[in-house]
């Protein structure tokens, strides 16, 4: 062991001498470095979309992306006015203009549909009429009231375009499922050859399209809010909602709060530098490694052309925070070198020598606890793990060579007395005495941990997954205010998607598939919540179509208002609606008349509310066109709350899949490490302790798992490991000198007990920072893994050297000075 | 325009005067010509004279003809519908009446319409459902919509009125071996727009028999570009007509829909009597 050890130190002080020899040459690799990656970075792009959440191979991802395809984007926004009186001249002329301003100011457009232009099938006498429902708005009172009564009872508009008591009204405005990037203005490109020959393809058609960009969204909302600014007013208040302004509001938040932290931990972490060290160099090395590390990481998804997704939005301020440990061990040693009176060069060599491999080893252990995250069924928290990983990689590159670097080249100046590391009289009693009551109080220590810990983990059952970016908001915010109101008057503001695909052609003529639709959308609306409430707003598919040229043709008698049972009918009035001056159909089904879309409008809820109904509308839809039916039909439920619903179980199996790994990865890491395996193995409790004490406590408070609270445990996990890996590891060295399991707790506590406590204030300062953030999401991550960091060094204060001493007294033998001797 | 243009508020660079003079100017000029009306509208003489020769052109005053449509979805599944088609000029008027003959299920579905060439006139169609053994009027106001389920909409289809356009000479091109025109027509109002469903046109007119070959249309409050072609161009009894022609609707540059239609049997000058451009004709179908 000890010629490894000193094999590897004189390896870090050769690689220091080499560093401090070519200083210039090093440096400028490391800035031309730096400066390719920060070149990059006017590249970095944001995905705040529930897409993103997915790995393009995902199968619902898949489907989601076809069903795009076939019928363009589900996703819509919703502009709900509530004036004093919505049936009222003035306000029907403002809505007109409003409309109008909406499509023609808005880019990246399908539809803006308002009560102004919504489609109105009806017979008049021996005519058929299908125009826009408002074409002349109403002169007279009679005249406006029957509108109001044909609107309210009518099947199409109320929950859609008018809420059930007239109140409110809404503009739906629907915008290209497909981006536009990459389009050139070359006019030729649409008079390709279309060959008919049978059995050849169609090459000029099938093309493979890029989903609507998040830049696209934004422009979208921008424009919409615009309009929207221009019209708002007392006699005509917009509430604006939909999930691409949720999206977009998210990331607009992300962005803001990122800025912010990023300033916060530059601010905290320089105070405390400046109070350790009280020293230029001290603050302006580890803060210079740490912003370049967060800047070259940054730049790194730049250039690999990988956008900034949510989770990544802890990614900065976390890298400040981990980062910076490592840097100020390196410093502490140089400066304590240095102010003994070594030249500068030999005084770098040592701290390198001597604090190499625990630099290196502590970043390591992060770093390995990151990419537990990299099989995550989520790809976002995926992500997350690859580039903070890296960028804690890239830190300690920076910390290794950059910190010698710049340390020999620049002037240091000799403080005549230096105290950091000799350390506060107050902090030495305190740790002190820990290690008494620790090692005196053993048993009762490891006690109070279990019962502690079983009290705090009686909440795991209560613990429950979520998935509700809108939660995130404060309550107060607009956009959760607006889509509240909406989701209370309309029953809704985004949508479960359904595909029924009969497999051929003109399948949707027959009159057993349309009833069975229509069956289908009974059960989707009569469907209730757990309170039996009913809360879907309205189900819309080609069965409504049909059933209203239906009765159109039959002079509007509502007894017709019935799917007719003949399928040539069905098909001459689909023609004729086709024919009709409508383009609603192309929505509703597709070229083919093969495919139908079902759309049930539901309110914003967690995705977990909806888990079962998406399930529920699987099995109702695979029972009705089962293939033991006369009419079998592959149903599909997708859409944007099927995404939801989907990255909730995605939740759950990145939980299992990344915790698994973490723990498996570092606790190999720490058998190997520490060299025996049932120390190593012992070494995992008081790893994992603070992970379930942290999970019981938000089964207790309530606080659900998503996005961000699932990734406390295998983060908090590879840097409590830190702690964990310095205490045993110098516990170990004093044991095998001494024999003596409580001298050897004091010993430990008081060399590298100091560092840890330091290290884990700076971290846990770093995260709490996050408790200053808007969103809600942030001030759960950063209070819940600030905590899990607080139970996890208490537990390497207290419950790791208890466990050493019980163990050190049963077996004398094992823990004895031999094992090391075997690798000597 | 206002000459102070040229002496704007800007403190001009210093060392540069004649440059920024000379910026100023050219300023002035563009301002100039968006201002001015004729500039503004860009309605040139000679592409209106050319857009009135291809609405003059010769297309018999009556024709008949079995029609195939082929829808082309944007996975490339075709569906096809065959039509039979009659029409005939009644003064400025045109009325056509049109039969479904497959897919089976629409099999007999007619439409009879009536186009009036008077400005502000409506259309009057009607309609026969065989299943439903009733014919019915529809009341058309616009021709923005789709033709039978296709990428055609009426306006495609029919004649327009020159009058509700500007058309400028864009420039000659020679397409497929074919001298052309290039003309840009742009609707005046919105209520154009509106009604025949396009922002603007580009149109290629051959030049040696004012038939327009391709066109580009700008859906109108859309994204989506439509792009015709003529892919087969006879003359039947001393009349150009296009026999096959595609529309492709693409959308941010990826196509999402074609039609194809095909014009077989056409014949021009039959004798169609009257009486087979009416409701009780249309109800008995052929």
């Amino acid at each position: 062991m000890a010629t490894f050890k000193a094999r590897i130190e004189s390896g870090f002080a050769a690689f220091a001498r080499t560093v401090y020899r070519h200083r210039i040459k090093t440096l400028l690799i490391v800035f031309v470095a730096l400066a390719a990656l920060v070149s990059q970075l006017r590249y970095i792009t944001y995905d705040t979309s529930t897409e993103s959440f997915f790995r393009k191979d995902d199968p619902a991802l898949i489907e989601y992306n076809r069903f795009r395809e076939l019928f363009g984007r589900d996703e819509f926004l919703i502009a709900a006015v509530n004036p004093p009186k919505v049936f009222d001249k003035a306000f029907l002329a403002k809505l007109r203009d409003f409309t109008h301003a909406l499509q023609t100011q808005v880019p990246h457009l399908k539809d803006v549909t308002s009560l102004i232009n919504v489609r109105d099938t009806r017979g008049e006498g021996d005519r058929l009429v299908v125009e826009d429902l408002v074409k002349d708005i109403p002169q007279t009172p009679q005249a406006m009231a029957a509108l109001k009564q044909r609107v309210l009872s009518s099947h199409l508009y109320p929950n859609l375009f008018i809420s059930e008591d007239g109140r409110f009204t809404t503009v739906l405005i629907e915008t290209q499922a497909f981006s536009d990037e990459g389009a050139k203005a070359d006019v030729s490109a649409g008079f390709g050859d279309i060959s008919l020959a049978p059995g050849t393809g169609t090459p000029a058609v099938a093309a493979k399209r890029k989903p609507l960009t998040d830049k696209e969204n934004s422009q979208i909302v921008r424009a919409v809010e615009r309009v929207v600014a221009q019209y708002n007013g007392p006699d005509f208040p917009i509430h604006l909602t939909g999930s691409p302004v949720v999206t977009d509001f998210l990331k607009r938040a992300m962005q803001s709060n990122m800025a912010r932290f990023m300033a916060l931990a530059v601010l905290a972490i320089g105070v405390f530098l400046g109070v350790l060290f009280r020293r230029i160099s001290g603050v302006a090395l580890p803060l210079l490694v740490v912003v370049l590390s967060v800047v070259a990481t940054v730049g790194a998804m730049a250039t690999l052309g990988v956008a900034f997704k949510l989770p990544l939005m802890i990614l900065p301020s976390f890298l400040l925070a981990v980062g910076v440990g490592a840097v100020v061990h390196l410093l502490a040693m140089f400066y304590r070198n240095y102010e003994r009176g070594g030249d500068k060069r030999q005084a770098l060599v040592d701290a390198l020598a001597h604090s190499g491999l625990p630099i290196v080893m502590t970043s390591l252990t992060t770093a390995a606890g990151l990419l537990s995250f990299i099989t995550a069924t989520l790809a976002s928290v995926a992500d997350l793990g690859v580039y903070a990983a890296l960028g804690v990689m890239i830190s300690l590159v920076l910390t290794l060579v950059l910190v010698p670097a710049l340390l020999a080249l620049l002037p240091i100046r000799r403080h005549p007395r230096f105290s950091s590391q000799e350390g506060s009289p107050l902090a030495d009693r305190f740790l002190m005495g820990l290690g008494n009551f620790a090692t005196r109080r053993a048993r009762l220590v490891v006690v109070v941990s279990v019962l502690v810990s079983a009290l705090a983990m009686t909440g795991l059952p209560w613990l429950r997954f979520s998935h509700n970016t809108l939660k995130w908001f404060p309550k107060s915010s607009d956009i959760r205010q607006a889509t509240d109101l909406i989701d209370h008057e309309l029953k809704g503001s985004i949508s479960v998607e359904m595909m029924i695909d009969t497999g051929h052609e003109n399948g949707l003529y027959d009159p057993a598939v349309l009833n069975r639709i229509q069956a289908l959308e009974r059960y989707a609306e009569d469907y209730t919540n757990a309170q039996g409430q009913r809360f879907v707003g309205k189900t819309n598919s080609v069965v409504d179509v049909v059933k209203e040229i239906n009765r159109a043709l039959h002079e509007n008698q509502e007894a017709y208002y019935t799917l007719p049972q003949d399928r040539d009918l069905i098909a001459q009035e689909l023609l004729l609606f086709e024919n009709s001056g409508s383009d609603d159909l192309q929505r509703l089904v597709d070229s083919q008349f093969r495919i139908a879309r079902v759309t049930i409008k539901s309110p914003w809820d967690d995705a977990a509310a909806y888990v079962h109904y998406v399930s529920d509308l699987q099995a109702k839809g695979s029972e009705l066109f089962g293939n033991s039916t006369q009419v079998s039909a592959h149903v599909t439920v997708t859409g944007l709350i099927r995404l939801f619903t989907e990255s909730v179980f995605a939740l759950m199996r990145s939980m299992v899949e990344s915790y698994t790994a973490a723990i498996i990865v570092i606790t190999i890491l720490m058998i190997l490490l520490i060299g025996r395996l049932r120390l190593g193995l012992l070494s995992m409790v008081p790893n994992l302790l603070p992970i379930g004490i942290t999970l019981g406590f938000m089964g207790w408070m309530n606080i659900p798992l998503d996005a961000f609270t699932l990734l406390i445990g295998s983060i908090a996990l590879g840097l409590a490991v830190d702690d964990t890996i310095h205490f045993f590891h110098h516990f170990l060295r004093y044991y095998e000198e001494t024999g003596d399991a409580a001298y050897a707790v004091h010993e430990t506590l008081l060399t590298s007990g100091r560092a840890m406590l330091f290290t884990t204030m700076v971290l846990v300062v770093g995260f709490w920072l996050f408790m200053f953030a808007t969103l809600n999401n942030l001030f759960y991550f950063g209070l819940l893994t600030g905590l899990t960091l607080v139970v996890a060094l208490a537990a390497d204060m207290l419950l790791s050297p208890a466990i050493l001493v019980l163990t050190a007294r049963k077996a004398p033998a094992t823990a004895a000075p031999p094992a090391p001797a075997t690798i000597e | 325009m206002r000459s102070d243009i040229r002496s704007s508020h800007r403190p001009r660079p210093r060392g540069f005067p004649a440059l920024s003079a000379l910026m100023a100017l050219t300023l002035a000029v563009l301002l100039l010509a968006a201002a001015w009306p004729g500039a503004a509208r860009a309605d040139d003489a000679k592409a209106r004279e050319i857009m009135q020769k291809v609405n003059n052109r010769d297309d018999g005053d009556n024709e008949t003809a079995d029609v195939k449509m082929v829808l082309i979805d944007n996975r490339g599944h075709r569906r096809e519908r065959d039509l039979k088609t009659f029409r005939k000029d009644k003064g400025e008027d045109t009325y056509t009446i049109m039969f479904f003959l497959a897919p089976a299920d629409v099999k007999g579905t007619g439409f009879l319409t009536y186009d009036y060439a008077a400005p502000g006139k409506d259309d009057d169609q009607w309609l026969y459902l065989p299943a439903l053994r009733k014919s019915k009027r529809i009341a058309s106001s616009d021709k923005s919509g789709s033709f039978m389920g296709s990428d055609f909409n009426y306006s495609d289809m029919t004649k327009p009125d020159l009058d509700d356009f500007d058309f400028t000479l864009v420039k000659e091109e020679d397409v497929e071996g074919h001298k052309t025109w290039q003309i840009q027509a742009v609707p005046r109002t919105d209520k154009v727009k509106d009604d025949i469903g396009y922002e603007k046109s580009m149109l290629w007119v051959r030049q040696d028999n004012y038939v327009v070959i391709r066109g580009i249309r700008w859906v109108y409050q859309s994204s989506r570009v439509k792009f015709m072609k003529v892919n087969k161009l006879e003359r039947i009894d001393g009349i150009w007509i296009p026999t096959e022609m595609q529309m492709v609707t693409q959308e941010g540059q990826a196509t999402t829909h074609a039609t194809v239609l095909q014009f077989n049997n056409v014949r021009f000058n039959q004798k169609l009597s009257p009486q087979l451009f009416t409701v009780r004709e249309l109800e008995k179908g052929l």
